[in-house]
């Protein structure tokens, strides 16, 4: 391992068991396995659908859990280190600032991917017990979860490099919120259309992160046409390729903005 | 060659919502020697910390220019050749500390065998090894401190910065620091160092600066800094009663202690006539002290000549 690469999993893995070891964290785990459990208890009130239930309720779970915390830790990555003075400590050390800010975000998306697979096999777990089957489909959908969480993190640490927890929190839950919405914000475009707000509203739909790339069941997807779920028909590798290559390219801008913000801040 | 070098250094920070100027440094210049023990002196809020955070790379600077081991502060290279402890040091405290120095040796890039044998030598050394596996968070503030000083030392430096290093500490404590920089200097490491205790830097320094306000009122070696004349004499004597008010008529200030008589004044001349006067008279002289500025005395003037600036 070079040098360089050293360092950042230094950072990394230390974000990694900084998380590992949060309290808060299992909690919230805890909460997403007792959703799973009770989807059990809600699939059986349900005819013959108790497989269908538990895949919903399990990937809108682990969807729900993970983005809490990836807003909790993605905006708290850097403000904690200068509320808690830690940044002074590890600063001096020999590693460029860029690369101390790279490798807190790999361990942070590594928290998350972790997650999601820890998530994952729990719920293939039920729902093996429950007679179904896990199946490519719902690795496929598992799969864009991890992107969504890995971006969202991305931004709430591009916001954190330069504003309060509070602040950061807001900026990226509302990013999250449109970015989840970018389907509609487009169709309300097109009911504006020539005018200086459907511009506007193009402009947003086209500059937020389209979180709605991630979170596909239920949607219709602009080529083809056709609604998508875990159930019935589903996107395809391909789709989540292009998806995966979406969220590498908004993670790097964001990464590097914050990298550039980060590089001149005095640590008083 | 000098391992620290700071030139018409200054610092304004911008604070608050109008992005008010606030000066801290106002061009201050510098020089620490390899192998010395540099004291930075000055009360709290002169300027100290700032410059240390400046040399550390955690705070740019204004204008002025601070280099480190012969590369600008803040540089990768420098900081792969010195150690830091900050003033009341916090660190990732879910970590134990043997796992601290686990990642400072990475940081470092230190193999794992070094990191290992590094690490326990170290908890050893500054006497963290009954706890070496416990959570930081169970650690005393002393504790805290042995901790920051061994991840200051992991990566072998040539140059280690001390941001107060005996705040908080109790006696034995502050003597356990003082042997390790004593050792430190020893090794032939550079230890600069902050601090307002003065008695450790009397013990400690080869030379000290002192800082207020934001400018360097002096530096150089104690007993160049500290002036050499001695300031008064302070004789304790006693003699027989019919001889006492007779020798207590002798200029200078005449106070009554339980150990005795005691005469005090600035003039060397006046003491050693006391001294012919009360051996005439049948007396004792029980002790005699020259007494030459402390660092304490000039400390207190060069901070209120600063005040007065």
């Amino acid at each position: 391992m070079s040098d360089r690469l050293g360092r950042i999993w230094a950072i990394a893995l230390n974000t990694l068991r900084e998380a590992v070891r949060n309290r808060v964290l299992a909690v919230l785990f805890v909460f997403a396995v007792a959703l799973m459990a009770f989807s059990v208890v809600l699939g059986e009130l349900s005819l013959n659908e108790e497989v269908r239930v538990m895949k919903d309720l399990g990937l809108a779970g682990t969807s729900l859990v993970g983005t809490v915390i990836a807003l909790f830790l993605g905006v708290n990555l850097l403000s904690k280190e200068l509320d808690r003075k830690t940044v002074y400590f590890v600063i001096p050390k020999p590693l460029h600032r860029w690369e101390f800010l790279v490798g807190k975000f790999f361990g942070l998306a590594g928290t998350m991917v972790l997650l999601v697979l820890l998530m994952s096999l729990i719920l293939s777990a039920f729902v093996v017990a429950q007679g179904g089957q896990h199946g490519w489909t719902m690795i496929r959908a598992e799969i864009l979860i991890a992107l969504e969480l890995v971006l969202l993190c991305a931004v709430a640490l591009f916001f954190s490099s330069f504003s309060s927890p509070y602040l950061s929190a807001m900026f990226t839950a509302c990013l999250w919120i449109i970015g989840r919405n970018t389907v509609e914000l487009a169709s309300l475009a097109e009911k504006f259309a020539d005018t200086p707000l459907a511009w506007v509203l193009q402009g947003i739909a086209r500059a937020v992160p389209d979180f709605h790339l991630f979170y596909v069941s239920g949607a219709t997807l602009e080529r083809g046409g056709a609604t998508v779920s875990v159930h019935e028909t589903f996107v395809s590798w391909i789709y989540v390729g292009q998806a995966a290559l979406y969220a590498a390219g908004y993670t790097g801008i964001c990464l590097i903005a914050a990298t550039i913000l980060f590089a001149r801040r005095d640590f008083t | 060659m000098a391992v620290v070098e700071v030139s018409e250094l200054r610092k304004t920070y911008l604070r608050g919502f109008w992005r008010t100027r606030t000066p801290v440094l106002h061009g201050i210049d510098l020089s620490v020697a390899a192998g010395e023990v540099f004291g930075f002196l000055g009360p709290n809020g002169a300027g100290k910390t700032t410059t240390i955070k400046i040399l550390m790379g955690l705070v740019f600077p204004t204008s002025g220019a601070a280099r480190v081991l012969g590369r600008p502060a803040g540089d990768r290279d420098a900081k792969q050749r010195l150690g830091y402890l900050p003033e009341n040091p916090y660190f990732y405290d879910y970590l134990s500390a043997l796992e601290l120095l686990d990642m400072v040796g990475r940081l470092h890039g230190m193999d794992a065998a070094s990191r290992r044998r590094r690490s326990h030598e170290l908890v050893e050394r500054v006497g963290l090894a009954h706890a070496a596996r416990r959570p930081l968070r169970s650690f005393s503030k002393g504790m805290m401190q042995r901790a920051g000083l061994a991840q200051a030392l992991m990566g072998r430096p040539e140059l280690v910065v001390l941001d107060e290093p005996m705040s908080g500490l109790d006696p034995l404590g502050r003597k356990e620091v003082r042997d390790l920089i004593l050792e430190l200097r020893r090794e032939g490491t550079t230890v600069f160092f902050s601090t307002h205790i003065l008695s450790d830097a009397t013990m400690l320094c080869d030379r000290v600066a002192i800082i207020v306000r934001g400018t360097i009122r002096d530096v150089g070696p104690l007993g160049e800094l500290l002036s050499p004349a001695v300031q008064s004499v302070e004789v304790v004597w006693d003699a027989p009663a019919e001889a006492l008010e007779e020798l207590r008529r002798h200029p200078g200030e005449h106070t009554a202690t339980a150990e005795g008589q005691v005469l005090r004044t600035t003039d060397a001349a006046v003491a050693q006539a006391f001294v012919r006067a009360v051996v005439a008279a049948g007396g004792e002289v029980l002790q005699l002290q020259r007494h030459r500025q402390s660092l304490e005395e000039l400390f207190v003037s060069e901070a209120r000549e600063g005040a007065g600036a």
